[in-house]
């Protein structure tokens, strides 16, 4: 071969290269002075860097979407991400309470709790140096109902208008019931605390430049977009996405932090999978880590690598959310109370803890199953010793064993299988495929079957089959579907209400399409009152006392069972460069939530970090 | 000429029966998966909401809006014009992005990733399947064992193994990323550097198999020439060996052209492995969301692009060929 041919083919490589390296830069959105700047390279100092949130590239910055997959930036939910758009207030998942954040002081109720007035803060600014005042507030629920993007499809039910009184003064009121109470106050006050304030003139651009139409309206990418939080766009190419802290972000203000947050830039790699994510974190490229690291405890006990927990041993994290099995209630024998309480019983969860979350949660002996998560504010919604004599703790072989025999389930043709009314009781259990915490689960669940004469066997179909199945309620689910595993809510405002809605309540027995729960089709009339009046309880005695009858119903009837807790976000640190992370004992007032230092109150994270080399 | 026109015109026949068979397979098959895409998409936009019957509302707005509650004969036809206008429609997966745009954006990283390693794959293959058995001996005795070792890893396999030796153990190259985590695309050496030093894994781990399969190929099409009764004869005659082998690695290389062709026609496909393993952005991973996501149209558009180039590839040769060699064209026009 000729020098030549080496020489061009050489040349070739190197230009593709570099051409390579260039493509990027057609969704790049700097300036040459903005690249200048930063020197081509983000100072390690002054960059936080996150794995786990953001999977594929960006797709937009508009927050009438649903679909920028945006990690950093939009997330309008229970603990909404405020890195660059706000909310009126900040949730608190340790604590359950809400903070100001865009509003000045909290919001008051009327006396028929069908009105929430609140002040927004005088000091707010948008990122264009003009105020935000209580029009935007009004104008951004009109746009959201006029357009039917998910935040006013999602509460047009509840909420009737939101109004300006004056310049800072918002009026939000009740969508109400026939008697003039509110059809559902709780999800009245989450909306300020889990939907983003727009800005009216952005918004008046927007619709004008999509022709008015809803679809074209939300599949705008909002490049131009107008927002008061303090970071926003830098760079975001295929392989990261890059926030800067605006400088003039009017949260500096005294009445709200007082002081800018510490990390100039957020910066997001995407990569491809958990391994990649979990290489990275190792290697200090990471420091806020948002996926599921299996045997964290591994990279400070035996590495000695500086990462930490936001709790020091197992579980490691604070649970959120209740993995749980549904059990179909129209498959032979599972309309039986003892049979489904057998293999509740005889469950091992204390391996499922160990195998699927490598000790990541918390055991039913810790925290003793009811409809609540393991956060301080939701167990102190139920009567424990009310229940106690309900909460099993799992393994009870024995115990299931008597349930069934006393219940005269027995194995009348001496197989090894118990019969009811002569036809042996097999039950698949499924998740979907893939799914490997979820998979170990399912099998510890089958192997309980073998102890107590019940046949369990798993099955893992693709989850793009395996949703279209489970969330189809309008017709009995098919056979392969007796045991399956689907999750259920974290902790927000409107928890734990919300997620025992989802578990328990009939009403979405019979949907098309049903992304709420209850799939397994259980109906309890007491049990859907008492959902149907918490929302306009007011009174904490009446609440508690609702609350722990449900627990109660729950565990008595056992349509369902919590498998394992699983925190609403994973947050691992790296303290290579930054240090001063949230932490239990880190004593902060109110406690800042280890929801990665962006969603909710844990944004205030940010503002405590400090260098380790400063 | 008549003879070679009726092979042209028989070869483009089959071309675009081929075509057209495989734009209606590129079509149906995706749609015949189970499993709703729109449910999917439904539950991604409605994390956390508590209206039942705004999911509901939700849910029939992504069926409207993308077709999906349409008989499959309509949404034929709507695809069908889509791809005549240039254009493939909304990504279910990456809404409101046009499958275009998607594609477009990742495109870039593959065919820079993969076409220098299928080309220096090729070339540096060619060259020591020839060299092996033109000089035999030791030299053929290390390389075809080790060409045959090499081309029979598993993509993933190779990748895995570049990552734990020069990755993680020697720390020699960085393991994932197109470039380096702190670095912000710009024309700086700094940047540069940080692209050629990422792209060394993902690209070594293209080429070192593709490297084994040519090398066997070329070896034994050598071994085939070198034997050949007009080698023996201009060895008679004293021609220098020089001379001889440029003969005989022109005529073994035809075959291997032809492979080349299809290589590159197949490239779009993507280096799913190299892509995943290292992180690297690429059509292939593009490719893979679409498929778990249900995205129709960009799982159509991306196979009909690999089978345009595909059947091209093969076109383009099948019409070389009868051009450059005379018996081909003879029997095919028979």
């Amino acid at each position: 071969m000729s020098k030549k041919i080496v020489l061009v083919v050489g040349i070739f490589v190197i230009a593709t290269m570099i051409l390579s390296s260039c493509a990027p830069k057609a969704v790049a959105t700097l300036t040459p002075d903005e690249i200048a700047a930063v020197a081509a390279a983000l100072p390690r100092n002054e960059t936080l860097y996150f794995n786990g949130q953001q999977w594929g590239a960006v797709v937009g910055w508009n927050p009438y979407s649903s679909n920028n997959n945006n990690a950093l930036v939009v997330a309008q939910q229970d603990s909404a991400r405020v890195t660059v758009f706000e909310t009126p207030y900040i949730y608190n998942m340790l604590d359950g309470q809400v903070y100001p954040l865009l509003a000045d002081g909290p919001y008051t109720w009327n006396a028929d709790m069908t009105e929430i007035t609140f002040k927004i803060n005088p000091a707010a600014k948008w990122s264009d140096g003009t105020a935000v005042t209580a029009d935007d507030v009004a104008y951004t629920w009109d746009t959201n109902v006029k357009y039917e993007t998910s935040a006013g499809t999602g509460n047009v039910d509840y909420i009737d208008s939101i109004t300006a009184v004056d310049k800072h003064t918002v009026s939000v009121k009740a969508k109400l019931n026939e008697d003039g109470t509110a059809v559902n106050p709780l999800l009245v006050s989450a909306y300020i605390s889990s939907n983003y304030v727009i800005q009216k003139a952005w918004t008046q651009k927007l619709e004008e430049r999509s022709g008015y139409d809803a679809t074209a309206l939300k599949a705008d990418t909002a490049e131009d977009f107008v927002a008061s939080g303090p970071y926003t766009k830098f760079y975001v190419d295929e392989t990261k996405v890059v926030l800067i802290r605006d400088d003039n972000y009017w949260g500096q203000d005294a009445s709200l932090w007082g002081k800018l947050p510490v990390p100039k830039y957020l910066a997001h790699n995407i990569f491809a999978d958990n391994d990649a994510g979990f290489a990275a974190l190792k290697a200090g490229e990471v420091d806020v880590s948002q996926q599921f690291n299996a045997n964290i405890q591994t990279l400070w006990l035996d590495d000695g690598l500086p990462i930490s927990t936001y709790l020091p041993d197992a579980p490691y994290g604070i649970g959120a959310s209740l993995p749980t099995a549904f059990y179909n209630l129209n498959s032979y024998g599972l309309d039986q109370l003892a049979v489904r309480k057998a293999i509740a019983y005889a469950v091992d969860y204390d391996t499922i803890i160990a195998n699927a979350m490598t000790n990541q949660s918390a055991t039913f002996t810790q925290v003793p199953r009811s409809l609540m998560n393991p956060t301080p504010g939701e167990q102190a919604l139920y009567d424990h010793a009310a229940v106690a004599s309900l909460q099993w703790a799992g393994s009870d072989v024995a115990g299931a064993n008597a349930i069934l025999d006393d219940a005269g389930i027995v194995d009348t043709d001496g197989d090894g299988w118990r019969e009811l009314d002569g036809v042996k009781l097999s039950y698949v259990a499924t998740c979907p495929n893939g799914w490997s915490d979820w998979q170990a689960a399912m099998e510890i669940v089958a192997a309980a079957g073998a102890g107590i004469g019940i046949e369990i066997t798993t099955n893992y179909p693709e989850w793009d089959v395996y949703q279209t199945v489970v969330t189809k309620s309008d017709s009995p689910l098919p056979a392969g579907y007796d045991i399956f595993m689907m999750w259920s809510d974290g902790a927000g405002p409107t928890q734990p209400w919300g997620r025992i809605r989802h578990l328990i309540s009939s009403e979405f027995v019979g949907m098309a399409s049903n992304w709420n729960g209850n799939w397994g089709g259980y109906a309890n009339p007491d049990a859907d009152a008492l959902i149907q009046a918490i929302p306009g309880m007011s009174d904490p005695v009446e609440l508690k006392a609702a609350y722990t009858e449900l627990v109660r119903i729950y565990l008595t009837d056992i349509p369902s069972f919590t498998l394992m807790y699983r925190p609403q976000s994973f947050h691992a640190v790296n303290e290579s460069v930054w240090t001063n992370f949230p932490r239990s004992d880190d004593g902060t007032n109110p406690p800042v939530p280890p929801l990665d230092l962006t969603d909710g109150y844990s944004i205030a994270g940010l503002y405590n970090l400090e260098l380790v080399n400063p | 000429l008549k003879g070679y026109w009726q092979y042209f015109l028989k070869k483009l026949a089959w071309f675009l029966v081929t075509l057209i068979a495989a734009f209606v397979l590129n079509f149906i098959l995706p749609r015949l998966m189970p499993g709703d895409p729109v449910a999917v998409i439904t539950q991604r936009v409605t994390q956390g909401m508590q209206s039942a019957t705004g999911i509901q509302r939700i849910y029939e707005e992504y069926s409207n809006l993308f077709g999906t509650n349409r008989p499959m004969i309509e949404q034929f036809f709507l695809y069908v014009r889509n791809v005549f206008q240039g254009e493939f429609g909304f990504s279910f997966s990456f809404y409101p992005r046009q499958v275009a745009d998607v594609i477009k954006s990742s495109i870039g990283w593959t065919i820079a990733l993969q076409f220098p390693a299928i080309i220096v794959g090729w070339l540096i293959g060619n060259t020591l399947g020839a060299l092996a058995a033109y000089l035999k001996g030791g030299f053929d005795k290390v390389i075809m064992p080790v060409s045959i070792f090499v081309s029979n890893f598993p993509a993933f396999g190779m990748a895995v193994i570049l990552l734990v030796i020069f990755g993680i153990t020697l720390k020699w190259f960085p393991i994932s990323g197109g470039y380096g985590f702190d670095l912000i695309p710009s024309m700086s050496w700094k940047f540069i550097w940080s692209v050629i030093v990422h792209y060394q894994l993902p690209f070594w781990s293209i080429v070192l198999i593709a490297i084994g399969g040519q090398a066997i190929g070329m070896r034994s099409m050598s071994i085939y020439e070198l034997n050949a009764d007009y080698v023996k004869y201009s060895r008679f005659l004293g021609i220098k060996d020089r001379k001889i082998i440029g003969y005989v690695f022109r005529n073994a290389m035809l075959p291997q052209v032809t492979g080349l062709a299809l290589s590159i026609g197949t490239m779009v496909g993507g280096a799913l492995v190299a892509e995943i393993i290292f992180s690297y952005p690429g059509l292939g991973n593009t490719i893979l969301k679409g498929v778990m996501g249900q995205d129709y149209p960009l799982i159509s558009a991306t196979t009909l692009i690999v089978t345009l180039m595909v059947l091209s590839a093969n076109f383009i040769i099948e019409i070389i060929y009868g051009l450059i060699d005379p018996r081909i064209k003879a029997t095919q026009a028979d």
